[in-house]
């Protein structure tokens, strides 16, 4: 009993911190996805919606291979840490795009 | 009138494609025929090459009635009914489907 | 594939399909009420049963009830303190707030008119934000009266809602709660498919008559893989609807001053004004627009309907009518816009023919939010959304099934709560829906707050369907059935039946009325559905009473080692 406790609440604390980690990268794949398309001339709109169609097909999958990944601890690192960088970014090519 | 026409064609296309590929697959073959699969291999293979066919007219049909984007759409649900219809039959009144191989 | 990333698809696909499986429950069944929304409304607000008009003069019928409509107190109250600023002077008061912008709305199937205001908050906080206190209204177009905001539209305000977020205001939590039962849905229908070994094999499989363990888990994967293009693009579409304001507000927040730029950018290169100019200005005939819109849309060979108009910057020479069309022949929404000049009704720009990024995010969202007429497709996605419920349900008995002699034996509580829980959100969830449009009728229709009335009616029977699903579990416990299934299952039955019979009484509009004499089939619709509900209700309660009088014999079979369980996925 105490080790199918045990069994059961690794997966709970994987996808508690999984399914933030995902969105956070998502997130950061959207930001950097604008504001780099942006920077290229694409219309702002367009490169909105262009990350939106993506941003849902992006965030499953990415939370889905990060759940079944051997490694959850590398997993995580790679998300928030990609999260991280890409909203930095896309801070930082915003700062150059504003007039 | 002619759009409720090509759309009930392309329901009735739908049930046929749907009900050939289910008679294709060995269980089925069997829960509708009575009779042993593996004796029948060629003609399960033309009702699968048929099935396959009519689905694909069936789309065609959806394209007469409505214009392209409702067109797509009408189609994959008429295939979720037709789907969903076959295998309740088989589930139930298999014998039904009989009609879409008489001559075994 | 290894047997690992399958077990770890298999556990996420049962503990997040589990939990948020109650919420997809009310996703699937009030999605799949809202395509017949406002047919739902006619029923529930009988002054409204006539047929959709042609849009009536804006100039001569329109015009003077939006210029008699007040801000909304409640929109006021919450909004006005976030939005003034106390240092440019004192707040305006929420009748001398000036108009700036008016909108209509009209569907193919809508008798009546949506309409709305937006009102300038004078002195606000932030000048370049979109300070706006809103009102709306509902307008008859044979005459220009206004339905009394006490008549909820139950259809298109409560059961629609419902759907994207539960009703749940607060902070929009409900929509976030729902967006997490979408990303739930998504993730399922991927493991869903992993876990299913024999996919293509048992495409048409379904047999009823084995034991419930097994023919449950047939239905559910029968229902999930041959709607399965349909669950997936519902539930991608919906998230996508709210991508961009809600779940992922990213040019809201970290790409605001980008998005601000960009407003000022297109509204410039679209020769739109951005702002007031702050001199007034004359409306010239909207209607004389509109007919000029319809010419235009003609002859570019897409003839249509209006189905969407809004004047910006009401009362100023920078005012202009943007006039759209209703799409109602193709899947995108409302498009092909025309702004005009408001003082002189000259055009200023024809939108241009979408991207192809727009094109793809307009069908996609279009095919959601179906504002189309085409009625088989409509009954085919009622039948879609309801095969969502009926996986979700089977779901959850599966569950319960494959656990509740083991927890019966060990004395453990888990599989009563989940069984307890699944009859609270299958037959209770129809049942307070139904209360609802039986109290609709019972109330009178000139009460004071009947929509507030009608809301609490609905929550009242759910909460009472929950407790009486967890008082009668007690079987469970013992590895039985609930009698709460079958019990409710009556109680739907004979709900089903008082509304009819009181839409009958109550408005004359029965039936034989309503289906030979004097077709109305808004009305005859929302009538025979609820009557075959009554039937499907009555089937399967007697199918569960059989079932219960012969459980007693099928419970050691139940219980099942470890091996056999697996064997079953």
């Amino acid at each position: 009993m105490a080790r199918q406790r045990a069994a059961f609440a690794h997966p709970t604390r994987r996808l508690l911190i999984l399914i933030p980690g995902s969105y956070a990268f998502t997130w950061g794949f959207i930001a950097l996805g604008v504001t780099g398309l942006v920077s290229l001339g694409v219309d702002f709109h367009e490169a909105e919606t262009a990350m939106m169609l993506l941003a849902f097909l992006v965030f499953p999958s990415l939370f889905l291979w990060a759940f079944a990944s051997p490694r959850p601890g590398r997993a995580m690192a790679l998300l928030f840490g990609g999260a991280a960088f890409m909203v930095s970014a896309a801070w930082a090519i915003q700062r150059g795009l504003l007039v | 009138m002619s759009e409720a026409l090509w759309l009930a064609a392309a329901a009735v296309l739908s049930m046929h494609g749907m009900g050939w590929l289910a008679l294709a697959m060995d269980a089925h073959w069997g829960q509708v025929m009575h009779s042993p699969a593996e004796n029948f291999l060629r003609t399960r293979g033309v009702l699968r090459a048929l099935g396959a066919v009519t689905l694909s007219l069936s789309f065609l049909a959806c394209l007469m009635a409505d214009r392209p984007s409702i067109a797509a759409l009408v189609w994959v649900m008429l295939l979720t009914a037709s789907a969903l219809a076959v295998a309740l039959l088989l589930a139930r009144w298999p014998k039904v489907l009989r009609v879409l191989c008489p001559a075994t | 594939m290894s047997a690992h990333f399958r077990n770890t698809m298999t556990w996420l696909h049962t503990w997040m399909g589990l939990a948020l499986g109650f919420v997809l429950m009310v996703c699937f069944f009030f999605g799949a009420l809202s395509v017949f929304d406002r047919e739902i409304d006619r029923w529930a607000i009988p002054q409204t049963r006539f047929e959709p008009q042609p849009l009536p003069s804006f100039d001569r019928l329109l015009l003077p009830v939006l210029q008699r409509v007040e801000p909304d107190q409640h929109d006021y109250a919450a909004n006005m303190p976030r939005l003034h600023d106390p240092t440019k002077g004192p707040m305006t008061p929420r009748l001398e707030l000036p108009v700036d912008e008016y909108w209509m709305y009209t569907t193919h199937r809508d008798p009546v008119l949506a309409m709305g205001v937006g009102f300038l908050v004078p002195l606000p906080k932030d000048p370049d934000a979109h300070n706006h206190i809103h009102a709306r209204t509902t307008v008859d177009p044979r005459s220009g009266a206004v339905v009394p905001d006490d008549a909820l539209k139950i259809g298109s305000h409560w059961f629609y809602p419902m759907h994207y977020s539960l009703n749940w205001r607060w902070r929009d939590i409900g929509i976030w709660i729902v967006g997490l039962a979408g990303f739930t849905m998504l993730v399922s229908l991927v493991s869903g498919v992993i876990m299913h070994r024999r996919i293509f094999r048992e495409f048409f499989t379904f047999r009823p008559d084995k034991h419930v363990k097994r023919s449950a888990l047939d239905l559910h994967n029968l229902t999930g893989v041959v709607a399965l293009p349909f669950h997936f693009f519902f539930a991608f579409t919906g998230l996508l609807i709210f991508a961009s304001y809600f779940y992922f507000p990213v040019s809201h927040t970290l790409l605001e001053p980008l998005h601000r730029q960009h407003e000022v950018l297109e509204a410039q290169a679209a020769g739109l004004p951005h702002k007031r100019s702050g001199i007034p200005a004359p409306l010239a005939s909207v209607d004389a627009m509109v007919a000029e819109a319809k010419r235009r849309w003609a002859a570019r060979d897409m003839a249509g309907e209006v189905g969407f108009l809004k004047i910006h910057h009401v009362g100023d020479a920078n005012s202009f009518v943007s006039i759209y069309r209703a799409g109602s022949d193709r899947v995108a929404l409302v498009g092909e816009g025309i702004h005009f000049k408001a003082a002189t009704g000259e055009v200023l720009r024809e939108d241009p023919p979408r991207s192809a990024v727009s094109e793809i995010n307009e069908f996609l969202t279009g095919l959601h939010l179906q504002h189309f007429e085409h009625w088989l497709l409509r009954w085919l996605y009622v039948l879609g959304g309801l095969l969502g419920c009926v996986c979700i349900a089977t779901g959850f008995i599966f569950f319960v099934e494959k656990r509740k002699a083991v927890h019966a034996k060990a004395g453990g509580q888990g599989s009563r709560v989940v069984d307890s829980l699944a009859v609270t959100t299958v037959t209770g969830m129809v049942i307070a829906a139904v209360g609802m449009l039986v109290v609709n009728r019972v109330l009178p229709a000139d009460m004071a707050g009947k929509g507030d009335w009608e809301k609490l009616a609905f929550w009242g029977i759910w909460v009472l369907a929950m407790l009486h699903a967890f008082v009668r579990s007690g079987p469970l416990a013992r590895g039985g059935i609930n009698p709460a299934w079958r019990e409710q299952c009556w109680a739907l039955a004979m709900l089903c039946f008082a509304a009819v019979v009181l839409n009958a009484l109550t408005t004359g509009d029965h039936l034989l009325k309503t289906v030979f004499s004097d077709p109305y089939w808004p009305v005859a619709g929302v009538d025979l559905s609820l009557l075959a509900t009554a039937g499907i209700a009555v089937w399967a309660a007697r199918k569960l009473a059989l079932r219960e009088r012969g459980a007693v014999k099928t419970i050691p079979s139940e219980v099942t080692t470890r091996a056999a369980e697996a064997a079953n996925v």
